[in-house]
């Protein structure tokens, strides 16, 4: 009797709590993500979209990875649908602008980038949109060496020069762009222009003297990220030094051991050997002494 | 002793020297040993199976009292050289009763320090690497060579002198039983004496001993060099081979010393290894002491007077720190005592020149300890950012037990040898004998 | 941290960009970009449109974000990457003994609990000097006295001058780490506990991962980071920008944010080498703590902490 009280109150209060339980879960187990679009153009080429995807936890922003993203060019629609990516471990995803959307993309100067996500176990739904407007850059190099680049905006179907953009003018390294000078950002004027001084003498460039210089907007509020390259001869000729990874060292493979270590080595090891050798064979000797007599 | 032995006749000569089944008392020592030796493979079977953290070495004592005792072993190796070799080619007759005690302890020591190296290793199952990728410019690859090499020797070194003695063991079949007469004919059937293989053998022998002397000085030298190539406060000495080599000589004499004794009252050898022996052993030790002694104020004096800022604490902790105990019972029983108690003619009588050579022995294993130990844990940048285990070093039960496992392994090595082969050479001694006679 | 997030991310389109404008064209000289010299056309072209509103054709192999790499064999990890010689920059002034770098390099590398390859050692030369913060990682050194001594060359020097560690080879003799005058080999004495499906990945000596029980690491200057063109986890992850790493041969570093001629960081501020009189020749060079960001003090709470 006892037994079957348990069992029924067990099995009410369960009836109970399981639509409370649930409620909870949506309210606070699910948690909120931001969604940042940042729109790109690469030597005014192929422009592509790259969605970053972050969860706040504890007070600090935390990439998330594997969020299901739709994108889609100025309404949210099928005919305008850029593609539908996953964020990979840095929260990031990348899309481009594909071919069958040459319409939609020429109807306009300005764009809209819309990311919706429609939501998942962990987090609710959310979509952010980003509004660009089109833009080039060019770049161009005087004689006294100096770097000018240009940025024009498309204004109905003319490019446009503008003014008061910031404009980055460096030299693509490793991992990063080295300034032109100290000056950090060069600002256009009514022309469209910005320019800066070289100041980067005998920097290296490559087997030719050639290094790559880059004119780049970066995360303009209405223009996106913009960036052009050029090569230029300004650079010093990149003479490889003296590389001891061919040479004969001591802390080479040992393929490439010293010579004078193995002459000696082996020189020591033969030596010491053929008497041991030797030694073996005259107890051989003194066997067949003794066998014979 | 002249009377003694021209008294004994070469029968007699036989009769003593003749290998014996062991007593109860032998027999508890092997039994006493093995047990030694299986709790170093338990524990060795740990170390494979949890790797290397069952013993207490880490980041900065990376090395612990296993290659202390690598150091012991390769060292007391050398007395191989010394006595036989040394002795033989200077024409210091009165020790070849001692040669083969020293080769015996020397094949053992040797064989010893190279299993305690792959002990040593983390990824013993890639010791065919050694071979496979062996780099030349490394030091340890000097030492597996140059360890193979006085292996080698070693061994040819124990067998040319033990032919002759497996002619007269081969007459007593009965008293060495079948199964050891078959081992002696496999090994010595062929020889028969005669003058040509008398020729051949002697002229190995003295090959021998001319080759073993530039190999063992090789050998303890490579191993100092394990050390003084490395930049380290404390091993980064030109002093190191020198010094090591004269420690190596001292620590074999002693640990010959020892085993005469033992062997001498074991056996009843009275008549064959003599007070004149013990009290020859006696000169040759308390000289190879002075010598070490010496090395060791080289070693020491120098840094001490400059107390170089990067040596400091390393030469505090040993002098004044939490080293200075080991490191002055060390230099104490190990150098000083001795040359103390071996100056007066009182002092080289068996018994004494027994504790001496213990001193001696015990006092060299702590040495190689404080070579080790105390370098690395005064590294040139601060210990910090590591756990506080990896701050000081105490050899875990796994790496006693293993090192304790090796000593035994090497005193049963040289325990079963002297059960199987004579421990002085008989026909030697016959020899001797008969040139007194005359 | 935003400033940073961009150019790091500006630099993954420098790949995208060299293949959009140079698709055919072979990368010629060891010094082009590194991304996009290990990309192979895949033949398969693609149409895309320009931002003119025109159609261009683009090989596949160079649309993706991180272009996909070819994975290293085991010899080409052993050579490095031609015409590079790679430098870290560390500016004392700047270190405030965070551990940024320590957990970054930690999680990035899944190193055993309690196992850093990245010490941050609180430093003070004499009594009355003052005391600072000093990071340390692998110096690199171009004269390696852990290479010299490996009996079978499982830790080696690259032409680019990293050097690194064979797992596969290593035998556990642990004479580098006594060679090492910076003490920075650590070990696994026992197995490291990592998670299951990383402990079962083949090693790659570019990654250093999985570590190994009985074999020896260290930092590797994140050689499979460097390949792809990226920064090592530890400049990434130092919210301070200390570390700087570039390549001695382009003359530049950078930490993310700020990029400086290599030339001008070691006149101007008088950058040095740790232990010049062993002969090491390290590739990791310091800038003194002169004019410091923060004060000692302010890392000495997050020391505690770390060495309870």
């Amino acid at each position: 009797m006892k037994l079957l009280n348990k069992i029924l109150f067990g099995s009410l209060s369960l009836l109970f709590l399981l639509p409370g339980y649930n409620a909870f879960a949506q309210t606070a187990d699910k948690g909120s993500v931001s969604v940042a679009v940042s729109y790109f153009n690469a030597n005014n080429k192929i422009p592509y979209v790259v969605v970053k995807v972050k969860t706040k936890v504890n007070g600090k922003f935390q990439n998330v990875g594997g969020i299901p993203l739709k994108l889609s060019l100025n309404k949210d629609s099928e005919g305008t649908l850029i593609g539908k990516v996953v964020t990979n471990e840095q929260g990031e995803a990348t899309a481009i602008i594909p071919q069958s959307l040459k319409k939609e993309w020429s109807s306009t100067v300005k764009h809209t980038f819309i990311a919706a996500f429609a939501g998942n176990a962990k987090y609710d739904s959310t979509s952010t949109s980003l509004t660009v407007s089109k833009a080039k850059i060019l770049i161009d190099t005087t004689s006294s060496r100096s770097v000018v680049a240009t940025v024009m905006e498309l204004k109905d179907t003319t490019w446009t020069p503008v003014k008061g953009v910031d404009v980055v003018l460096a030299i693509r390294r490793l991992g990063s762009d080295l300034n032109i000078n100290e000056t950090a950002t060069f600002a256009t004027d009514s022309t469209g222009k910005a320019s800066g001084d070289f100041k980067r003498d005998s920097i290296p460039g490559d087997l030719k003297g050639n290094i790559t210089l880059v004119a780049k907007v970066l995360d303009n509020d209405t223009y996106g990220n913009l960036f052009i390259e050029k090569k230029v001869h300004w650079g010093s000729k990149f003479v490889s030094k003296a590389n001891d990874f061919n040479a004969r060292t001591l802390f080479a493979t040992r393929a490439k051991a010293p010579v004078w270590l193995m002459v000696i080595a082996t020189g020591i090891i033969i030596g010491v050997w053929t008497v041991l050798i030797l030694l073996v064979q005259n107890i051989l000797k003194i066997k067949k002494l003794g066998n014979e007599a | 002793m002249e009377n003694s032995k021209s008294i004994a006749g070469e029968e007699q000569i036989i009769q003593d020297l003749l290998p014996r089944k062991f007593k109860n008392s032998g027999k508890i020592l092997v039994y006493i040993l093995s047990a030694f030796c299986l709790v170093g493979i338990y524990a060795y079977y740990r170390q494979l199976r949890y790797g290397l953290i069952v013993t207490h070495m880490r980041d900065y004592v990376s090395w612990g009292i296993y290659i202390s005792n690598f150091v012991f072993f390769v060292a007391i190796s050398l007395v191989g050289s010394l006595i036989t070799a040394v002795f033989r080619l200077a024409g210091v007759k009165w020790g070849s009763p001692l040669t083969r005690i020293a080769e015996m302890i020397a094949v053992a020591a040797i064989i010893f320090a190279s299993i305690i190296i792959i002990v040593d290793m983390g990824s013993p199952e890639r010791f065919y690497n050694l071979f496979l990728y062996g780099r030349i410019q490394s030091p340890i690859i000097w030492d597996v060579i140059v360890i193979t090499t006085y292996f080698f020797i070693s061994i040819l070194l124990l067998y040319y002198p033990l032919l002759p003695d497996l002619q007269i063991l081969l007459r007593f079949k009965e008293k060495s039983g079948p199964r050891l007469h078959k081992f002696y004919s496999y090994l010595g059937s062929f020889w028969k004496g005669s003058h040509k293989q008398y020729l051949l053998s002697k002229k190995a022998i003295n090959a021998l001993c001319i080759a073993i002397i530039p190999v063992a000085f090789t050998i303890h030298t490579v191993t100092s060099w394990l050390f003084a190539t490395t930049y380290r406060p404390g091993w980064d000495s030109t002093n190191f081979g020198a010094y090591f080599i004269a420690g190596a000589f001292l620590v074999g004499a002693g640990a010959v010393v020892v085993a005469m004794y033992i062997f001498r009252k074991w056996y009843g050898l009275e008549k064959y290894i003599t007070l004149d022996h013990f009290d020859k052993m006696g000169r040759v030790l308390v000289l190879l002491c002075l010598l070490y002694l010496y090395f060791n104020v080289n070693e020491f004096l120098t840094p001490f007077f400059k107390m170089k800022e990067s040596e400091a604490g390393y030469l505090n902790d040993m002098f004044s720190g939490s080293f200075a105990p080991v490191f002055w019972f060390a230099i104490f029983t190990g150098i000083i005592l001795p040359i103390i108690i071996l100056l007066f003619k009182k002092g080289r009588k068996p018994l004494p020149m027994f504790i001496v050579g213990i001193m001696v022995v015990v006092g060299a294993w702590f040495k190689r300890y404080l070579i080790v130990t105390p370098t690395l844990l005064h590294p040139f940048m601060p210990m910090h950012d590591v756990p506080a285990s990896y701050h000081h070093y105490f050899p875990s039960w796994e790496e006693w037990a293993i090192t304790m496992g090796s000593l035994a392994g090497a005193i049963l090595i040289i325990v079963a040898l002297c059960r199987v082969f004579p421990i002085i050479p008989i026909q030697e001694t016959i020899n001797e004998h008969h040139e007194t006679a005359k | 941290m935003e400033l940073k997030d961009s150019s790091r991310r500006d630099f993954l389109i420098a790949g995208l960009a060299v293949a959009a404008i140079a698709t055919g064209c072979t990368p010629g000289s060891p010094f082009e970009a590194a991304v996009g010299d290990d990309v192979k056309p895949s033949g398969k072209k693609v149409k895309l449109l320009s931002v003119d509103g025109e159609e261009i054709e683009v090989d596949e192999a160079f649309l993706k974000p991180v272009p996909h790499m070819p994975t290293i064999t085991n010899a080409e990890a052993r050579v490095g990457i031609p015409g590079k010689k790679f430098v870290m920059v560390i500016d004392l002034s700047r270190c405030k003994n965070l551990k940024k770098c320590q957990s970054a390099c930690n999680h990035a590398h899944d190193l055993n609990p309690g196992e850093n390859w990245i010490k941050v050692d609180p430093m003070q030369s004499a009594e009355h000097t003052a005391p600072y913060w000093e990071p340390t990682t692998c110096m690199h050194c171009d004269e390696p006295p852990c290479v010299k001594v490996c009996p079978v060359d499982a830790t080696f020097k690259r032409q680019d001058g990293i050097v690194l560690i064979d797992s596969d080879r290593c035998i556990g003799c642990r004479f580098c780490m006594a060679a090492c005058p910076y003490s920075t080999r650590v070990f696994n004495w026992g197995a490291p506990e990592i998670p299951a499906d990383v402990a079962s990945q083949p090693y790659s000596a570019e990654t250093s991962i999985p570590q190994k029980k009985g074999t020896v690491g260290k930092c590797d200057f994140c050689a499979d980071m460097t390949r792809m063109g990226m920064l090592p986890h530890c400049v990434s992850a130092c919210p301070n920008g200390t570390f700087f790493y570039g390549d001695l041969n382009e003359d530049s570093v950078t930490n993310g944010a700020e990029t400086f001629r290599f030339s001008d960081l070691m006149r101007d501020k008088g950058g040095y080498r740790l232990m010049e009189d062993l002969g090491t020749k390290p590739s990791v060079y310091y800038l003194p703590p002169v004019s410091r960001n923060f004060p000692f003090e302010s890392g000495l709470e997050n020391d505690k902490l770390q060495n309870k």
